[in-house]
């Protein structure tokens, strides 16, 4: 019986040296990243951040313009793409008959996977033509109206900007939060739900006040999937944010994002100032993701903690 | 690789004959046959167990004997440690962190609960059916074979004896000796749960734990499982959860009523039904609380 | 009788939004390969698997492309799919409390959703540069990097949903542990664990940025791994964003042949999906 315990520990070992492993990968890339990055670091500092000079020739580089873009698209997407996705999440599960049931959840899930190079290729033939010519036109006319907050439809409707760029991530990121928050939905037991339609709650109230509590903590999750996503996501955004390196007050306006300003570049830049200040706005880039999902964590863990006092 | 089978494990007879005949004198009222059975002996010997789930003491201090080819049935109200104790014989609680025991539990006057004590080898000593059937992911057929494979190297041949034997046993070969290679999962509940009573059979345990065997299940189902316990009693150590004050009558020898993590009461079965001496059992038993 | 009026109006807006939301989604994925049969179609012919990349003005195929990205996602699946498993085993079953998985767990998460990109980037300084030149082998890596946490994510999950009833049942016949994860366990799971791998293999078939800076680009056909490597994912970003209308063309083939691909792997994965829950 030696041997059986033996086994036991040689399979443990294994499992544990590959989670050390995974953990190990983390540290190795913002180590790298960090390295990389080093000479910008040196030579431009903390005005790195805030600067929004991209000067190739003279090798000045600033990150705030990648920075802006990055920040912004995503908030777009979210704004967008949350409403929808919990929109099909319930759908799939409180309304839609269960014939259809399997059949649309799979069409859903058919768009997350569908690679971001076809979003970015569909986006600059297809969409941005039409926002060109019939949202934009749209927003400006009514949202841009609106003294001060106009400020963000101004300027002429070019197709390609940070709304498109947004728009684009938003269908991106919504079938991965719809996916995951119809699944966490799915995980209701149905005596929960059906004892709350028994004391005669509409489907709005079921899904208010039992399923979203019940399943709160994968629902963020799965938001959370989305954006970290969207912050990072970059073909898709590099074929139609417009490459500009410059902050425009204008939602309409050509801007660039981090993973843009990378795959359009990284393999042309001329002198190592330049490529090691794209690794930095890299860095960035990972550190921002970083930071979103640990306050995420840290949220849910909150929340939790409440739940359970 | 193999453990050492004792031969009263084995049944004597052919098995479907063995199992109408004693089916046939299986009685439904065990009263009728107490008295005739000889002085039973120990087979485990419980002795000021104690148990925590980390800081909450679950049993508070329990001394029991189960005895050697009996059926002894556990009562009590939801938490009063009848299940935990279940938990504590095979030592499943080690799963879980955070759950330990004290005391000592003697199986064959050898104490479980030592730390030097190998769990893997305990427990294919000790079957245990939970309250839920259980059948794994893989045929009818594996699901058996499935424990006789850890512990012996049975030929193809023997391996197909014994499966067939297990499933006959828990009455269930009848209903799917022709559907062997379809999953565990296609069968009905209550065939699901006779067919963890075959699996945890299959092994030649010595000792079979029933966590509330029936709870899930429907009237019909329940009976046969009963059928079943009456019948395996002349073979092994029985030791069954009940929330079923009627089953515990029906197919217990002995009865143990808990309350709070406590043994109030511990008697053959037919004088704690006809003439408890706590008032608490009494209290219980005729549905005054719990 | 006003206040169910009003609860009953809000159900009804709130169920046609939902409603709304889903059509739009299902119409923008209609849209999407609509386009692409439209215009990639036309684009694909027997030489698009058989010639290589054309240099600008004259004609040619995507069979390097197509060759190199088939290589490279079946490299990367391979290395980054046991890790995975194991990694995601160790979570479930040996990790659910303790500072090691704790950490670990938090990680995954972190490189789950971690951008591609940034994975491209530390290949890049981590192998490339060392390595002195691009390579298919550094594009596998980027890509098995990109497998693992996502393999690690749904095995953790997956073995999670198996009830803890069912590894009792396997503990109290006497299986030593391993036996109960690989026999039992695993098997409950296989279904969420295969969908996991195949939605692993989805995501890097198509996955673009983390090769621009590791396996690069060739013109030419080449089986070398230790070399640049040509793949369908980067040639369409090259030939879309090109100005030439034949370069333009052949991304709309290549982009479709990716997305069909990608589309059959899925379907595939849910039938082998069904199958095995079928018979085990």
């Amino acid at each position: 019986m030696r041997r059986q315990q033996l086994e036991d520990m040689l399979f443990r070992g294994t499992t544990k040296l590959f989670a050390v492993g995974v953990l190990l990968l983390l540290g190795a890339i913002m180590l790298a990243l960090f390295i990389g990055a080093l000479p910008a670091i040196r030579a431009f500092g903390f005005t790195f951040l805030v600067d929004s000079t991209w000067n190739p020739v003279k090798q000045i580089f600033g990150g705030a313009p990648a920075i802006y873009g990055t920040i912004v698209t995503s908030i777009i997407a979210m704004l967008i793409g949350v409403p929808l996705a919990l929109g099909v999440a319930i759908f799939l599960t409180e309304l839609c008959p269960p014939s259809l049931r399997r059949p649309i959840g799979t069409l859903i899930e058919l768009l997350a996977a569908i690679p971001s190079i076809i979003y970015g290729i569909w986006g600059l033939f297809v969409l941005a033509p039409f926002l060109q010519s019939t949202v934009q036109p749209f927003l400006k006319a009514t949202l841009g109206e609106i003294p001060g907050f106009g400020i963000l439809f101004s300027g002429p409707p070019l197709g390609l900007g940070i709304l498109t760029a947004g728009f684009i991530l938003a269908v991106m990121v919504l079938p991965f939060i719809a996916a995951v928050t119809r699944d966490v939905f799915m995980t209701v037991p149905p005596m929960l739900r059906e004892s709350a339609y028994g004391v005669g709650c509409t489907t709005a109230e079921v899904v208010r006040n039992i399923v979203l509590p019940f399943t709160r903590v994968g629902v963020v999750g799965g938001v959370m999937l989305g954006l970290g996503r969207a912050l990072g996501e970059t073909m898709a955004v590099t074929f139609v944010i417009g490459n500009a390196h410059r902050i425009s007050p204008s939602l309409l306006a050509p801007g660039t994002t981090i993973s843009a300003s990378l795959a359009n570049e990284f393999t042309e830049a001329t002198g190592p100032l330049y490529t090691s200040s794209l690794i930095e706005l890299g860095l960035i880039l990972f550190f921002i993701t970083f930071v979103v999902l640990a306050a995420a964590k840290l949220m849910l863990l909150r929340i939790e903690r409440q739940a359970a006092k | 690789m193999t453990i050492e089978v004792s031969p009263v494990q084995t049944p004597a007879h052919p098995p479907m004959p063995a199992r109408a005949a004693s089916l046939a004198q299986a009685p439904m009222v065990s009263a009728s046959h107490t008295a005739e059975r000889a002085v039973p002996q120990t087979k485990v010997a419980v002795k000021d167990l104690r148990f925590y789930y980390k800081n909450y003491e679950a049993l508070k201090g329990i001394n029991i004997d189960l005895y050697d080819r009996r059926v002894t049935a556990f009562i009590g109200p939801s938490g009063c440690g009848k299940s935990t104790l279940l938990r504590v014989l095979n030592r499943i609680y080690d799963l879980y962190p955070g759950q330990r025991a004290t005391g000592q539990v003697l199986v064959d006057g050898h104490d479980i609960l030592t730390p030097g004590q190998d769990l893997n080898l305990l427990r294919a000593r000790i079957g245990m059916v939970f309250q839920k059937p259980t059948p794994f992911p893989m045929s009818i057929y594996d699901n058996i074979a499935f424990g006789i494979r850890l512990y012996e190297k049975l030929s193809a041949q023997d391996l197909d004896a014994r499966v067939e034997q297990a499933l006959r046993r828990a009455a269930l070969w009848d209903e799917a000796k022709d559907k062997l290679k379809q999953s565990g999962l296609s069968l009905s509940g209550g065939q699901q749960q006779r067919l963890c009573i075959a699996r945890a059979i299959a092994v030649k345990p010595e000792i079979l734990l029933l966590d509330e065997p029936c709870s899930a299940l429907d009237p019909l189902s329940t009976q046969r499982v009963e059928e079943l316990i009456a019948e395996l009693k002349s073979d092994y150590t029985i030791a069954i959860v009940t929330h079923n004050m009627q089953q515990a009558a029906r197919s217990s020898d002995y009865c143990a009523f808990m309350y709070l993590g406590t043994l109030i009461e511990f008697d053959e079965t037919e004088r704690i039904f006809t003439h408890p001496k706590e008032r608490q059992t009494e209290d219980y038993i005729t549905g005054r609380f719990g | 009788m006003t206040l169910y009026n009003r609860r009953r109006a809000r159900n009804f807006v709130i169920l046609a939004l939902s409603l709304g939301a889903t059509g739009l989604a299902l119409l923008i994925l209609f849209l999407i390969l609509g386009t692409l049969l439209a215009e990639g179609v036309p684009a694909l012919n027997l030489a698009t698997f058989t010639q290589t990349t054309p240099p600008p003005g004259s004609q040619g195929g995507l069979a390097n492309a197509i060759f190199g990205s088939v290589v490279m996602t079946i490299a990367a699946t391979l290395v980054g799919t046991p890790v995975g498993i194991l990694t995601g085993t160790f979570l479930s079953e040996y990790g659910r409390t303790g500072v090691l998985a704790e950490v670990t767990r938090f990680v995954n998460d972190i490189l789950l959703s971690a951008p591609s990109i940034a994975i491209g980037l530390f290949v890049y300084v981590a192998i490339v540069v060392p390595m002195g030149h691009f390579s298919a082998w550094a594009g596998s890596i980027a890509l098995a990097i990109i497998v693992i946490p996502v393999v690690v994510r749904t095995t953790e999950d997956m073995l999670n949903l198996v009830p803890a009833g069912l590894r009792e049942a396997a503990f109290a016949l006497g299986a030593p542990q391993w036996k109960v994860v690989v026999m039992v366990t695993y098997r409950a799971a296989i279904q969420g664990m295969l969908t996991g791998v195949m939605l692993a293999v989805a995501r890097i078939a198509g996955e673009t940025a983390p090769l621009l800076f590791t396996a690069l680009n060739n013109q030419f056909g080449s089986t070398n791994m230790n070399a640049p490597m040509a793949n369908l994912p980067v040639v369409i970003f090259q030939f879309a964003m090109s100005p030439y209308a034949d370069w333009q063309r052949l991304a709309w083939g290549g982009a479709l042949l990716i997305t069909f691909t990608i589309l059959i792997l899925n379907i595939i994965a849910r039938m082998l999906a069904s199958w095995s829950g079928d018979t085990k």
